[in-house]
């Protein structure tokens, strides 16, 4: 909730028109961005991602489990948002529900792909360690700690942080198994299976306020916007998923435009990301 | 202090998951060496002059503690990473090393190097667990050898090739066990080194006198993966497998997914598994199932039955397969049980074995090194493989042998020699034996232990009579009534008439607790020994003497204290009160049963002592009249009587044990003290009771009685305690003696009544079946039995006496204290017949004597005798050894008669015969009792 | 199983009467009036602080003192086997109520009638003692808030493991089953505010063991004092005092 007064609304939206934001920055520029990885040593990948002052960390869970009967060459992949009230007080309760379900779902769009997992940036068919049989569940949880506005953006890049943090003990199938029985299953200590991520897509949310669209929106931008575009785009520039929020339509023409600005700022973000999660994982090793 | 923060990972099976913990890694961890200039040196265990430090490789440990434990070895660092292998892989292995290393004794140090700053080993990635371990203990070693310099030399002793040559290739010192043990240079060590599997191929050689031998004997072990696979999907069985003590060619495994037990037959169905063993068995097919199997593995030595004491339950009886059977044919008729055959170990429990070496003659140049076969005295364990030195020194002797390894191509397993015993047949060297086989502690108290005693003269102090917790029950006329001879007094009985017609009855038992407190060495070491031993010679105490014999004992004429349960009863024996008290007594007689006994039954005396026992008498009967009618059984067992010389401890006399009224005067008292006492402790500690229970005998164990008795035309009905208690009263025939040996044959069909902890059962199962009783717990001799100290304890707990002490309160330790005192005191009761049974061979070696015995199994070659008189048990054989059937007798199944072809003889069931009894020696060294018919 | 070797060192190389490691930051959350970041070994938590504030929900004020509120949650991600955790499930609820009632016993609540305080805890992992380690950060993130109060609470818990009594169970120690007690104390005024204990203890021993816990809070006294005071500097010196 931020309670904005008339004039404080329209510095921020003059400040928009004019290209210098309240906090200085241009609207294509992102806040500072900060990767820690390794922040959960009990998952099998986290990562803690800042940018401003918004704090969001992403979890990677890897569980044993089946294939469903439609896809029994795939394993399935999860991801859940949790809104901390330790961020927002309205979150307390079953307050910050609704927010999470919607930003479950929007990540779910962006990352997972179709229900075939066509498109998906990770391969859901490299989770599978027997066909029908066994499979790696991977599951995504996020958690808001801090909440300043553009918190899609925010956990795509934990994720994908994340992600490229996990690492996931070899299986064995030691015994085949007759019929529906569950095969045995024998676990190397030693070995890890790594993801590679760079197909995982960023997640780039263009936010439109008055005539202007600008990246990065904090909570102050955020309310008042009248809608926005959650691009995901992977490496290649290719579109992966795509949301739209808020209430107010937009003129088609706009949304290919919005397109190939976010392509442009995906490019930035990607590489900006990749290096920071790269320097995070050598501190990790450092340790 | 400093601390670090590392990360392990484990994955469990079935769920993965990743555990993280954390490491603190110290720099207050000491080399142990009390010449070290930087640690402290407090804790130091190393000998200040020590030259070589001895760093011990995990395979070390597992595979030569015998070695180990000689004190020949000295100054060794036992790092933490190798006891938490070797705990992972062989408790007992690591309860021995622990015990090494909190022994003052020797010099063996634990260094926690996983938790040393300069010793932690982080696992790098591709390592296996193992080489991890490994680098960790040369990491350590050297570490070692940097921290303690030039002065000493520190030694990796490992017999794993990969690990010595890295450690020798990193600068680090390297030996194998062998070549460190030669260059002590004392040869007699050499023969407690185990055998390394890898040298098998030498000993094929030595093994292989005949060329045909040289094959694979046993099948293949399935590898681990396969048999949980297995397992899980039902084609094999787990369990643990349990040898036949009477016939080591048969066992059965009882396996829960099946319900049943499998049997399996002859040693190539076992597969190399030991008594004891977790094995997994596989059913064969069902055509293959069998009754008997002689086949067993040819031209093994010929399964002997030997003389043997009379079982006195079911858990040392023979287990019963169908005894007739096979017959002269050898057709085998397929059996409803399902017969298997073992395909993998899952857990050995291999340990150390009693025994001799057989036989053989000394090979030319002796004094080398020399091939030997082990022969154990317990009959369920294989012929064991040893390498010697000494073979003179030990063909004569009792030896004690561990097994190190049993590959396919070897019949036998390979172990290696521990040590001596002393010379076969000499009393105490048997002696010894039975002990070691039975797991008793009977060296000296400590002088911890020792230290916990009172100081003597002991007597009833001033404070003791002030005290508000005690009664003052000097004035009582107590007495006891005890076998002669007894020394160790531990109840003593009152009878009072009371003015209003009732009697006050007490039964005073010795305040052990009063001396004996929790958390003292005292109390430890009563806890580990669970009970006094009772052999025919001697007595191995729970409890240091001076407590036994002088300041517990309830003598006659001196002050005790006492821990008194007080009745106040009607003249029908009717219990209208009950009063626990802490007392001090005077006990005015301590009497013998045969003293009593004639007092009461000598009309003339009117004492008051006398007097006092023909109103208990009275009592007495009257309550077991009453107890009897509730269904308790009265069982018999054919307890055996030693006199003994007293200056050679040779046996003179052998007898039935005789039991007289005012032994049953005395025990009655006492059952009705344990119910009373078992009463009020349940009341007040439910949960934490310790309570002794009997479980009622299934149809299946009662199975050999009924087919005994209805062979002889005798029909019992098992349906209660009670029926079968009428229907054993009713079991009568011209034969004065039948009665009891049908008696005899019914206790022997039911398991021994066991101890347990309230708190794991439920109250149904606490019922104590032989006699009828609810409930039921000891709580009348705490001087021999740890059982009824505990018990001491509860009960003056529940009087708010004292305080409950805190072990009360950890359920599983208790359970495990229940559990060892069931183990001791089956233990103590083995080692007791074990030595009856030495004795009387001792007794008839110079006595070889014709007497009666009766029937009691009907063999295909002859049949088991029963000796009443002498309270053993074995078989007669109609024809020559060997020889089955012969074509000469046959076996009536259906009357459980063995007939003559010609039917101008016949044998039945509980038939009397003649029989001569005498010692013979077939191989020097080894005396057996042998029963030839008359 | 053996919680403490003969050596006399606990799973994870500790002695029987040392904490884990403890680390405190201050401010982790950038738009609450107060929060901290507190961590005992594996077990991490965050807690901010909003308010004093007005009351939110009108029927909930009260006229002459401060509404302090509280709510606790686990991250799905703390635990080793992952979980939805439901929100207000009844452990959560309970620890919420315990973490309340510490805090608002050294709240001088009387200083700001009709405002309310929310107290947010948020448990990142969890490796036994989080109970303690919440109460920890709470302080922190409320005296970051510069709310007032009598007193630093501060919490420990202790266990009695192997007839040793154990400073500061990690999670493998908690699941033993033992007895497991919390305490939370006034430091300076020496008082106990907070006393669980599951499973039973015979008296003389829980003295004992009470004693060991009360030790751990005062160790932890010292280092939250530091942490304030180092934080409090680093605030001067950026204000150029």
């Amino acid at each position: 909730m931020v309670g904005l007064s008339v004039g404080e609304k329209y510095f921020i939206q003059g400040g928009i028109n004019q290209n210098l934001r309240s906090d200085g920055r241009k609207r294509d520029t992102y806040r500072p961005i900060f990767v820690e990885t390794g922040v959960i040593p009990q998952a099998n990948g986290s990562a803690r991602v800042r940018i401003g002052t918004t704090e969001v960390i992403a979890s990677v869970k890897a569980e044993l489990g089946r294939p469903s009967a439609l896809h029994p060459d795939k394993g399935k992949v999860a991801i859940f948002v949790d809104c901390s009230p330790v961020a927002e007080p309205t979150f307390e309760g079953r307050g910050g529900e609704d927010l999470s379900t919607e930003l479950s779902v929007a990540l779910q769009h962006c990352l997972l792909g179709g229900k075939s997992g066509a498109g998906a940036g990770i391969d859901p068919s490299s989770l599978v360690v027997a066909e029908g049989k066994v499979c790696w569940d991977l599951y995504i949880d996020g958690l808001i700690v801090s909440s300043d506005g553009n918190l899609l953006d925010a956990l795509g890049a934990a994720i994908k942080a994340a992600l490229s943090n996990t690492g996931i003990p070899r299986v064995h199938v030691t015994a085949a198994a007759s019929g529906d029985e569950q095969p045995e299953v024998d676990i190397s200590d030693e070995e890890f299976l790594q993801f590679d991520t760079s197909e995982v897509p960023v997640i780039v949310t263009l936010t439109k306020v008055g005539r202007h669209y600008i990246v990065d929106a904090t909570s102050e931008e955020e309310s008042q916007m009248s809608s926005a575009i959650s691009f995901s785009i992977n490496r290649k520039g290719h579109i992966c998923g795509l949301t739209k929020r808020g209430g107010s339509g937009i003129d088609p023409s706009v949304i290919s435009d919005m397109i190939s600005v976010a392509q442009h700022i995906s490019e930035q973000l990607i590489t900006k990301l990749e290096s920071e999660i790269s320097a995070a994982e050598a501190g990790e090793d450092e340790l | 202090m400093l601390h670090s923060k590392t990360f392990s990972k484990k994955t469990r099976g079935g769920k993965v998951q990743k555990l993280v913990r954390e490491v603190y890694l110290r720099d207050d961890i000491y080399c142990g060496a009390s010449f070290c200039k930087v640690c402290d040196t407090s804790a130091a265990r190393f000998t200040a002059s020590a030259s070589t430090i001895l760093v011990l490789d995990t395979n070390v440990v597992l595979n030569q503690i015998d070695l180990l434990e000689n004190p020949a070895i000295e100054d060794v660092v036992v790092l933490s990473v190798v006891l938490q292998e070797v705990k992972n892989k062989n408790t007992a292995v690591y309860n021995r090393i622990r015990a090494l290393c909190s022994n003052p004794a020797r010099k063996f140090f634990v260094f926690s190097n996983e938790f040393h700053r300069d010793t932690y080993v982080q696992n790098m990635t591709g390592e296996s667990p193992n080489d991890r371990n490994d680098r960790a203990i040369r990491v350590a070693t050297r570490w070692y050898q940097s921290h303690l310099g030039d002065a000493v030399k520190v030694l990796l002793i490992t017999n794993d090739r990969e690990n010595k040559k890295k450690a020798t290739e990193e600068g680090v010192s390297a030996e194998t066990i062998e070549s460190y043990v030669k260059s002590l240079g004392q040869p007699a060590l050499l023969d407690l080194l185990a055998q390394p599997a890898s040298e098998d191929i030498i000993m094929e050689e030595v093994e292989d006198l005949r060329p045909s031998k040289r094959k694979v004997v046993y099948p293949e072990h399935k590898p681990m993966s396969e048999i949980t696979a297995g397992l899980t999907s039902g084609i094999y069985h787990q369990g643990k497998l349990r040898v036949n003590r009477y016939n080591p060619f048969e066992a059965y495994v009882g396996s829960e997914s099946i319900g049943d037990e499998i049997v399996v037959y002859g040693r190539g169905n076992m597969n190399r598994a030991f008594d004891g063993d977790i094995v997994a068995v596989e059913i064969l097919p069902q055509d293959q199932w069998r009754e008997d199997e002689s086949l067993s593995i040819a031209d093994e030595d010929d399964d002997n039955e030997e003389v043997h004491l009379v079982p006195s339950s079911a858990d040392d009886a023979p287990r019963t397969t169908n005894s007739v059977s096979g017959s002269a044919s050898d057709t085998n008729p397929i059996s409803g049980r399902p017969c298997g055959r073992v395909i993998g170990i899952i857990k050995r429990n291999w340990h150390s074995y009693c025994g001799s070496l057989e036989p053989m003659p000394m090979p030319a140049g002796s004094g080398g090194l020399v091939y030997a076969l082990f022969v154990s005295k317990d009959r369920r364990i294989p012929k064991i493989r040893i390498q010697t030195r000494q073979l003179e020194n030990l063909l004569d002797k009792r030896i004690i042998v561990a097994v190190d390894s049993w590959d396919r191509q070897s019949r036998y397993p390979s172990g290696h020699y521990v040590r001596s015993i002393g010379e076969i047949g000499d009393r105490d060297t048997e002696t010894e034996v039975v002990l070691i086989e039975n797991d008793i502690d009977a060296r000296p108290f400590s002088a911890q232990v020792l230290a916990c005693l009172p100081p003597l003269p002991w007597s009833v102090s001033e404070q003791d009579l002030v005290n508000p917790i005690r009664t003052d029950l000097r004035h009582l006329r107590v007495f006891s009534v005890d076998p002669p001879g007894c020394k160790d007094i531990d109840d003593a009985l009152h009878c009072m008439m009371l003015p209003n017609g009732n009697f006050e009855v007490g039964v005073h038992i010795a305040d052990v607790t009063n001396f004996v407190h929790p958390g003292t060495p005292l109390d430890d070491e009563a806890t580990q020994r669970g009970t006094s031993v009772y052999l025919v010679e001697r007595r191995i105490d729970m409890l240091p003497k001076p407590l036994t014999e002088d300041i517990c004992s309830l003598r006659a004429d001196v002050e005790r204290l006492a821990f008194s349960v007080i009745w106040e009863m009607t003249p029908e024996a009717e219990i209208i009160s009950t009063r626990y008290i802490k007392s001090v007594i005077k006990s005015c007689a301590a009497l013998s049963y045969v003293e009593a006994q004639a007092r009461m039954d000598d009309s003339r005396l009117m004492d008051p002592v006398t007097k006092d026992l023909r109103n208990m008498n009275t009592l007495a009967k009257t309550m077991r009249q009453r107890r009897i009618e509730r269904g308790a059984l009265t069982l018999a067992s054919a307890e055996v009587k030693f006199q003994i010389d007293t200056e050679t401890h040779d046996p003179l006399d052998i007898g039935m044990y005789q039991i007289r009224e005012a032994n049953q005067m005395v025990e009655e008292f006492m059952l009705a003290a344990n119910v009373s006492v078992a009463e009020q402790i349940l009341k007040h500690f439910p949960g934490c009771s310790l309570l002794r229970r009997h479980p009622t005998p299934t149809k299946d164990m009662l199975e050999p009685l009924l087919r005994t008795a209805a062979s002889v035309g005798l029909n019992l009905d098992i349906s209660s305690s009670k029926a079968l208690a009428d229907s054993l009263d009713h079991a009568v025939s011209d034969d004065p003696y039948f009665n009891k040996l049908i008696r005899i044959m019914a206790t022997r069909c039911m398991t021994q009544a066991v101890y347990f902890c309230s708190g794991d059962l439920s109250p149904p199962e606490f019922h104590h079946y032989g006699l009828a009783a609810p409930l039921y717990t000891h709580f009348t001799s705490p001087i021999r039995r740890y059982a009824d100290v505990i018990v001491h304890r509860l009960l003056a707990a529940s009087l708010e006496i004292y305080k409950l002490p805190t072990i009360f309160r950890d359920r599983p330790q208790q359970t495990s204290i229940a559990d060892n005192l069931n183990y001791r005191h089956r233990n103590a009761q083995m080692a007791s017949r074990g030595s009856v049974e030495l004795h009387t061979l001792i007794y008839f070696r110079k006595r070889p004597i014709d007497t009666e015995a009766r029937i009691v199994k009907i063999r295909s070659n002859g049949f088991i005798v029963f000796v009443p008189k002498y309270g053993i048990e074995g078989p007669v054989y109609l024809t020559p050894r060997g020889e089955k059937g012969g074509g000469e007798w046959f076996v009536d199944e259906q009357q459980q008669k063995i007939k003559k072809m010609d039917g101008s003889l016949s044998y039945g069931i509980l038939q009397a015969v003649k029989i001569h009894l005498e010692v013979v020696e077939p191989q020097p060294n080894r005396p057996k009792l042998q029963l030839t018919l008359l | 199983m053996e919680y403490v070797s003969p050596e006399g060192l606990r799973l994870d190389g500790r002695r029987p009467m040392e904490m884990r490691q403890l680390r405190a930051q201050i401010g982790a959350v950038a738009k609450a009036d107060g929060s901290a970041v507190f961590e005992m070994g594996n077990t991490k938590v965050i807690a901010a602080v909003y308010g004093p504030r007005e009351v939110q929900n009108r029927s909930q004020q009260i006229g002459d003192q401060a509404l302090v509120r509280c709510e606790y949650s686990m991250a799905n991600f703390s635990t080793g086997d992952r979980k939805r955790k439901p929100k207000g499930d009844r452990r959560s609820t309970e620890i919420s109520l315990v973490i309340r009632q510490t805090m608002e016993a050294c709240i001088l609540t009387h200083l700001m009638p009709r405002s309310q305080i929310d107290i947010y805890v948020q448990v990142l992992q969890a490796d036994g003692g989080t109970r303690s380690a919440c109460i920890n950060a709470a302080t922190l993130a409320l005296a970051d808030a510069g709310i007032p109060m009598h007193d630093l609470v501060t919490s420990c818990s202790a266990g009695y493991l192997n007839s040793t009594p154990l400073l500061d169970l990690n999670y493998v120690e908690d699941s033993a089953g033992g007895p497991d007690i919390t305490v939370g104390i006034l430091p300076k005024l020496d008082k106990v505010t907070l006393l669980q204990m599951d499973a039973k203890l015979p008296v003389d021993i829980f003295e004992n063991v009470m004693q060991l816990a009360i030790e751990g809070c005062k160790a932890i006294a010292t280092y939250i004092g530091e942490v304030l005071l180092e934080n409090t500097k680093q605030l001067e010196y950026r204000k150029g005092l």
